[in-house]
């Protein structure tokens, strides 16, 4: 299939989709009040943009997202780094990694609320520790693809360390590193939107279980497709990158 | 006698040759448009001899294997395998020993030897019994409950010539079995594959990149040209059988392997 | 200096949670409303077992229809994306792009369709474990090296003997990592949406319990919580020692394409 048969294909998907997210409701094959129709949902979207709550909801998970990821990261990567470096350290924290992992991180939030009451720091605090433990986990399998034999090479032509870091580990890292970035953001992200939905008085994760609770489906269907974009954005935005630093791997 | 022969027919003597490939060619259709991979093929095998497939990467050894295999069609040209075109796989008359271990690496020794019977639907205790025969004849017989990855790189390529063998085919077809062997390991399987040739009466045929594995097992070697590939000389290897290790020193065989070799790198 | 072994560093430091965990409310380090002592907690746990039980009950029963529902669309799905290049072509980068959506937004809507009972729950949960199941079944079947079908072929091999004997062997280990992951995360669903609107579950009494600021009792339900983990954990491996006779450490390695491929549908954990 050809690049252009295949976008196509994508094409007429989406207008499928969308269509009938328009007709099913309109012709009653679904109840509207369950399923408002595209374009009811598309003119309360340009309501609800246009209203200064949500723009302020915005911004603030915004600067909820970003604060607490620009923590989770770096903590996350060095915290990695070591447990791949470090043999011992890794034989002791590593294999508890995975369940960790497999713990419902929001059982927590109880703890977050009292520690951080139900502000701004409570959200970042909580994004943050259902992010650090991805990150830990991806920064060290980062560093284990880096194959022993690169660095014999680098180092047998007289590389320093700071020269094999350059030249060998960030290269052959980077797309490994990217994609622990795109997914540490989805962690992030539902981190952010978990706590703001459990206890806040702000945030657009909080403004939808509020429309949720008070059957207004229109704006909350309309929330959930600025909140789907915008993740969707960054997560294709960090692939193009990723694609682009990968193009040596097979 | 005429009774017996009447119950158990006997394999036609008049049939001389297990392998006729005439004419054939193969246009491989890729995003560049065609390519032509094999052109104007004719080679037979004599029932029983030792042929050996040698040739530059990409000259299309591996197409005409899949070809003899029936896992792919010629675009022209016709192909016997046993007196009969061979349009589709059929393990009866070909057995195949890939590159590398092609073993399923979740069943043990003797089950991947069995593997073919059951996709016959032969009884179990049947199955069995042929592919415990098969796995002593190639020198594991007491291996049989071992897991691929609890195998050497040589005695998974010896479970592999035990299930390319397991249906009884007249036909062995071997495309670089031991390619990803060492030197040694290399040798010593070569050997015993001619043990085996030996015991069995087999038609092999062999696809290598090693000249020195070509002279060593071969009656006869093909000596491929890269794309589109052909067949550009044929050479008759009469070293005396049994074939020892010692042979390799001799003037013979350096002779033969220095024309093969001229043949290969005046086409490049 | 020899170090201890690392499973006893790990059995101190589990040791030393649970001390911490009765000390420091006891000597005041910080307030009982915070960390209530762990042997007040087991009291309360022990009291109230009847209503943990309830509430456990509840959790499990949807946290099973979760997983027929992640699970079974999970592998059905992924056999046609991972098997039909078609398919595959058009829909693993929308699948893949539809990953980013922090599913937990949806909550509301099922809540909105659903009702509060367990119904929205399992939906929820559902979708959750879905993807990676999907995602490691595609992975699985795509990534069988081509040289197992061509033997099998060799063999004569039928379709389905090819799909019985070869694909689905062949992908059980990248299927089982994506149930583990699945598992795990509709776990996780069913709890976090019990947390979010329900009136019942093992993740209502810890919302309920917090809004009254009865900390022990919070802590008990995190204990259940985190006993249901640690019980979901040790089945997968128990299963995984089961069926993966084959898979040892040796072959993981000699096939790390296949451990990137499983690595790769990490899941959105809340």
């Amino acid at each position: 299939m050809s690049r252009t048969a295949t976008l196509l294909a994508r094409l007429a998907m989406l207008v499928v989709f969308l269509g009938a997210w328009e007709l099913f409701p309109r012709a009653g094959i679904v109840n509207p009040m369950l399923l408002p129709p595209l374009s009811q949902v598309v003119s309360t979207l340009g309501d609800i943009l246009a209203r200064g709550d949500f723009r302020e909801a915005i911004a603030v998970t915004a600067a909820e997202v970003v604060v607490a990821f620009l923590i989770a990261v770096p903590l996350g990567a060095a915290l990695g780094v070591l447990l791949a470096e470090n043999a011992y350290l890794g034989a002791v924290f590593r294999p508890m990694l995975f369940y960790v992992f497999s713990i419902p991180k929001s059982i927590f939030l109880p703890m977050f609320i009292l520690a951080f009451g139900i502000g701004f720091g409570q959200k970042v605090a909580y994004a943050t520790f259902s992010t650090v433990f991805i990150v830990i986990m991806s920064a060290s399998a980062a560093v284990e693809s880096v194959k022993a034999e690169y660095l014999l090479v680098a180092q047998s032509y007289g590389a320093t360390r700071a020269q094999i870091l350059r030249r060998v580990y960030v290269p052959s890292m980077m797309p490994i590193l990217l994609e622990a970035v795109r997914i540490s953001m989805i962690f992030n992200f539902t981190g952010v939107m978990i706590a703001e939905m459990y206890a806040s008085r702000t945030g657009v994760g909080h403004m939808i279980a509020n429309w949720g609770e008070n059957f207004m489906l229109p704006q909350l269907f309309a929330g959930v497709i600025v909140l789907a974009l915008a993740a969707m954005a960054f997560n294709e935005l960090v692939r193009s990158l990723e694609v682009r630093c990968s193009r040596w791997r097979s | 006698m005429q009774p017996m022969a009447k119950l158990k027919p006997q394999p036609e003597t008049t049939r001389a040759n297990a392998v006729e490939v005439t004419g054939v060619s193969h246009i491989y259709h890729g995003r560049d448009g065609a390519v032509p991979a094999l052109t104007d093929i004719d080679m037979t095998v004599p029932a029983g001899r030792f042929t050996v497939i040698v040739g530059p990467s990409g000259c299309g050894k591996t197409s005409l294997l899949m070809m003899l295999a029936g896992l792919r069609t010629p675009t022209s040209g016709t192909i016997l395998c046993d007196g009969r075109p061979i349009p589709s796989p059929d393990p009866q008359r070909v057995g195949v020993v890939f590159q590398e271990a092609s073993l399923y690496p979740w069943l043990t020794a003797l089950d991947n030897v069995e593997f073919p019977l059951a996709l016959k639907g032969a009884p179990r205790s049947e199955r069995r019994e042929r592919a415990q025969a098969m796995l002593k004849l190639v020198g594991l017989g007491s291996f049989g409950g071992r897991y691929p990855h609890e195998l050497s790189g040589g005695m998974k390529q010896r479970v592999s010539i035990a299930r390319g063998l397991v249906q009884g085919p007249p036909v062995l077809l071997m495309d670089e079995p031991f390619a990803a062997l060492d030197e040694q390991t290399r040798m010593t399987m070569g050997h015993e594959l001619l043990r085996i040739w030996d015991e069995t009466n087999k038609t092999v045929v062999f696809i290598t990149h090693s000249l020195t594995e070509a002279v060593y097992l071969a009656d006869e070697v093909l000596v491929m040209s890269a794309r589109p590939g052909r067949i550009i000389d044929r050479v008759a290897v009469d070293l005396p059988r049994p074939r020892t290790y010692q042979m390799m020193a001799t003037d013979k065989f350096g002779q033969l392997r220095e024309r093969i070799w001229q043949q290969i790198r005046a086409k490049e | 200096m020899t170090r201890p072994s690392p499973r006893t560093v790990r059995r101190l430091i589990g040791l030393a949670v649970l001390v911490l965990w009765e000390a420091v409310p006891r000597l005041g380090i910080l307030p009982e409303l915070f960390v209530p002592p762990l042997t007040k907690t087991l009291a309360v746990l022990w009291s109230d077992r009847l209503i943990y039980f309830g509430g456990l009950m509840v959790t499990l029963y949807e946290v099973f229809f979760a997983m027929l529902i992640a699970c079974g669309a999970g592998i059905a799905l992924g056999a046609v994306v991972g098997g039909v290049a078609v398919v595959r072509n058009l829909m693993l980068p929308v699948v893949s792009s539809l990953y980013a959506i922090p599913i937990v937004i949806l909550y509301p809507i099922f809540t909105a369709w659903f009702g509060i009972g367990s119904e929205s729950k399992i939906a929820f949960a559902g979708v959750y474990g879905f993807f990676p199941v999907m995602l490691s079944t595609a992975a699985g079947i795509r990534t069988i090296d081509e040289q197992y079908l061509l033997a099998a072929r060799s063999m004569g091999a039928s379709l389905p003997q090819l799909i019985t004997r070869v694909i689905i062997p062949a992908a059980i280990p990248t299927v089982l990592a994506g149930l583990r992951l699945g598992g795990a995360l509709t776990i996780i669903g069913v709890v976090v949406s019990e947390m979010l609107t329900s009136a019942s579950g093992i993740g209502y009494l810890v919302t309920i319990n917090r809004t009254i600021l009865d900390s022990p009792r919070v802590f008990a339900a995190i204990i259940v919580v985190l006993l249901l983990s640690i019980a979901f954990d040790l089945a997968v491996r128990a299963i995984e020692r089961r069926t993966m006779a084959w898979q040892t450490a040796g072959r993981r390695v000699a096939s790390s394409e296949d451990v990137r491929a499983a690595r790769m549908p990490a899941p959105a954990a809340a």
